[in-house]
């Protein structure tokens, strides 16, 4: 740090300013005119005027910036050696809710760019935070108050017509009857590691804080009242858990085993910043330990706590983190399920549910009723949501009006919706706390490192025939997943993982026609929709200890809920659209880190320990999703191999599907199925893939809409949008055509 | 007699020369343009339409091609 001086020298407004304002629009992506600083081989950052900042990860500084970045900017891409950033108003506001200060963003960042930080810059930090995080809502002693360092802000919010109806007023003898306190300065304040203590003490000196008291039945109203669209003074929430003696305490300890680690513990001080516990979401990758990381916040809390899984696989799953890890007694936590109500006892514990159970609209058994009647009346310390980005806005704002919640923490892995509905999080639970960065996860030996792959696999001759026919527009889907190279290339690479590596590996497959084929053909398990639980269960439990069971097929079942730590190699075969999260989660799937942490290590034994694969039809439609579907893999930095020739040539007879009679027959049997057996499997509580339907526009005739031609509403083929009009013109299949008509019509 | 047509002679892969044979079927037959199949990744066509079967192979393949949004 000590090459870096004189900070004041290039924040100061020079005279040159003008000149460089007068450039014009041409300014946008040109930023040759940017001055370098003398010392800028030793500053990790470039900032440009349009809020994009890129960070070198070579820097020695890197570690420190990428600290303070990821508090301050929305990663955009993150590869290798050099991250881009943005910044928005929605991550200043996650920065000024982790108690970083408008002047503290602009020091360090000029501190940090090589380039004279751009004024548009400074001004659009100094526009976005002006009113972020200048108030909070802090809920003491079960009331709630309005608290603010800035008198000012506080009169002006007080003397609000809506406001000052749910005020409380203390002191009735004029004055602003704000109530005065002292809180210490922040304790574990974002960039404290990168600036020198005396900066940092005088940053977070002690200060004063006023505050008012408001009526809690009126809360919803002054939180409305304060979003951007109004008044624009967004209130912090944050929860005074140690001074909170109405609640009871939940006693509850981690375990000595459970060691968060470095990233856990980050996410968690960005939490607990200031000895209060702030509402927001922690991003990490699947794998990665986000149980760890929420059963930590409920014990530091020590408060009741419910914990919302999206479903009832979860729940179980969610119990049994939470007594693996902290010292909860049994009766302490109960799941409420539609399979088991347990009744809570005691007056505090934690409770673990679905998002469906809270949120149902219907009419509820007797139990349950008492249940969820109890869940309203109790006053909740952390409301643990799982899994948020696959919830409807909706179904959220339902879940936090039933229950009455001090902090909230949201926890998932991929924070994106096809819906665009993502930053309606941003209020609805708080801002973004902390984002790990995937590829620093992996060079630790945290998650594992996985060699990502495109198989590409040309059709055959018959079936891209068949394919671009118009009349098979309804089964294109079926015929680029059936191709017969694609299941060559896929027996190929589970005969080579089963027998040369001794790997487990799961196929994917959202095509149930394709997922049941592959499967007979190859004789492996496979699971779906349909599958009863008991036979889920069995298939799994061979999968995980038997040595022969060494390949196991999923539909769009096992994306998110089933847990298979076991696998480390995926071949998907089939995929939704162009959904990036269920790429990501399926990735998911075997991120969990195996095998000995030094070999894991960068530089170790093996370089690669697991596999993803992604088959992929080239020519086809395939291709435009299965590249949209990576975007968001190489975003964090992942990158896709592409392999062209797979199977190899040598493999010949030893594989399916190899003499063209065989390859006939298949085609065949596609073209026989019936439309709705082709088509993709329809699961309740797929939210994206409506989302990925209802978002795709498509041309038409006005007579279409209008039902004239027989238009069909809502469909859900995954097909292009362009050929549906042409579907219900087009003429019966005359292979379906009944017997006496065949004859009949020519 | 010997007679000789004046023509284009294309050379692509298999699924491609299916995507010209598909786009030659679904023409008028007046407007048929293949001369002769000569084998899957060979054929030869009428000169006139070369043109066209670029630009059509051209917008199939933009149409599997997914470009990031800027």
């Amino acid at each position: 740090m000590k090459n870096i001086q004189n900070e004041e020298y290039y924040l100061g407004d020079d005279p040159d300013e003008d000149s460089r304002d007068g450039e014009g629009e041409k300014m946008n992506t040109d930023f040759s005119k940017l001055e370098l600083k003398p010392d800028h081989a030793n500053r990790p950052l470039w900032a440009c005027a349009d809020g994009r900042i890129f960070l070198e990860t070579f820097s020695p500084l890197y570690k420190q910036a990428y600290d303070f970045l990821i508090a301050i900017a929305e990663p955009v891409c993150r590869p290798e050696s050099m991250h881009e950033y943005n910044l928005t108003p929605h991550s200043l506001y996650a920065a000024v809710s982790v108690g970083l200060e408008t002047e503290t963003i602009i020091s360090v960042l000029n501190k940090l760019s090589k380039t004279k930080l751009p004024k548009d810059m400074i001004d659009f930090i100094n526009a976005s935070t002006a009113n972020y995080g200048k108030v909070k809502l802090v809920l003491k002693k079960n009331r709630y108050f309005i608290e603010s360092p800035f008198p000012e802000v506080l009169k002006k919010l007080g003397n609000d017509v809506v406001i000052s109806k749910a005020r409380f007023y203390s002191d009735p003898y004029g004055g602003d009857g704000f109530t005065v306190g002292k809180t210490s300065g922040e304790l574990e304040a974002g960039p404290g590691e990168l600036l020198n203590a005396a900066e940092l003490a005088a940053a977070a000196e002690e200060k004063e804080t006023h505050s008012f008291e408001i009526d809690p039945a009126l809360v919803e109203t002054v939180k409305q009242r304060c979003l951007p669209s109004e008044l624009n003074y967004p209130m912090l929430e944050e929860y005074d858990f140690r001074n909170d003696n109405v609640n009871p305490d939940l006693d509850m300890e981690l375990k000595p085993h459970a060691q968060p680690r470095p990233y856990q513990e980050k996410s968690l001080s960005k939490m607990f910043g200031n000895g209060r516990a702030r509402s927001g979401i922690i991003v990490l990758p699947c794998g990665a330990g986000k149980s760890l990381v929420g059963v930590s916040a409920a014990a530091r809390i020590k408060k009741s706590c419910l914990c919302l899984a999206t479903n009832a696989v979860s729940v179980d799953q969610w119990a049994f983190q939470f007594k693996l890890w902290s010292t909860i007694r049994d009766d302490q936590i109960c799941r409420f399920t539609s399979d088991s109500k347990e009744r809570f006892r005691g007056n505090a514990g934690v409770v673990v549910t679905t998002y469906n159970m809270v949120a149902f609209g219907g009419k509820r058994s007797e139990e349950s009723e008492k249940i969820i009647e109890e869940m309203r009346n109790r006053e909740w310390g952390l409301l643990l949501m799982d899994e948020v980005h696959v919830v409807p806005a909706q179904m959220f704002r339902k879940v936090i009006s039933i229950t009455k919640s001090h902090c909230k923490l949201g926890l998932t892995a991929t924070l994106v919706r096809e819906d665009e509905k993502i930053t309606d999080l941003n209020f609805l639970i708080g801002p973004k706390l902390y984002e790990a960065n995937w590829l620093d996860l992996v060079k630790g030996g945290f998650i594992a490192n996985v060699q990502c792959a495109e198989v590409w696999c040309p059709m055959t001759k018959e079936f891209f025939a068949e394919y671009l026919k118009k009349e098979n527009s309804k089964k294109k889907q079926a015929l680029y997943v059936m191709n017969p190279n694609k299941f060559r290339a896929c027996e190929f690479l589970i005969r080579f993982h089963e027998q040369q590596r001794g790997d487990k590996i799961i196929v994917f497959a959202d095509n149930l026609f394709a997922l049941t084929e592959y499967a007979m053909k190859l004789r492996k398990p496979m699971i779906y929709g349909a599958t009863s639980h008991i036979e889920r269960t069995k298939i799994l439990e061979a999968f995980k200890t038997s040595k022969d069971v060494n390949t196991v097929f999923l539909s769009k079942v096992g994306d998110n809920s089933i847990d298979i730590p076991e696998a480390n190699v995926i071949i998907q075969i089939s995929s939704h659209a162009g959904s990036r999260r269920q790429e990501a989660q399926r990735l998911g799937r075997i991120l969990r880190a195996k095998g000995k942490i030094e070999d894991r290590m960068a530089g170790g034994k093996e370089e690669y320990n697991a596999f993803f694969y992604s088959l992929v039809s080239t020519d086809t439609q395939e291709m435009y999703y299965s590249t949209k579907r990576q975007q968001f893999l190489i975003d964090q930095g992942y990158s896709f191999k592409v392999i062209t020739s797979l199977p190899p040539a040598d493999a010949g007879s030893s594989l399916s599907y190899h003499s063209q009679e065989e390859q006939l027959s298949l085609l065949a049997k596609v073209l026989n199925a019936g439309d709705d057996l082709v088509g993709l499997e329809q699961l309740e509580e797929d939210t994206d893939g409506m989302a990925l339907q209802a978002a795709r526009r498509r041309k038409g005739l006005m007579s279409e809409m209008s039902g004239a031609k027989g238009f069909v509403y809502q469909e859900f083929n995954s097909g292009r949008h362009k050929s549906s009009g042409q579907q219900s013109r087009k003429p019966k299949d005359p292979t379906k055509r009944h017997q006496l008509f065949k004859k009949r019509f020519v | 007699m010997v007679n000789a047509i004046k023509g284009v002679f294309i050379t692509c892969d298999i699924p491609m020369a299916q995507f010209i044979v598909n786009m030659n079927n679904s023409m008028p037959s007046s407007q048929k343009f293949i001369i002769h199949v000569l084998d899957s990744t060979h054929m030869f066509v009428q000169p006139h339409v070369e043109q066209m079967i670029r630009s059509a192979v051209a917008e199939f393949r933009d149409q599997n091609s997914y470009e990031k949004p800027t």
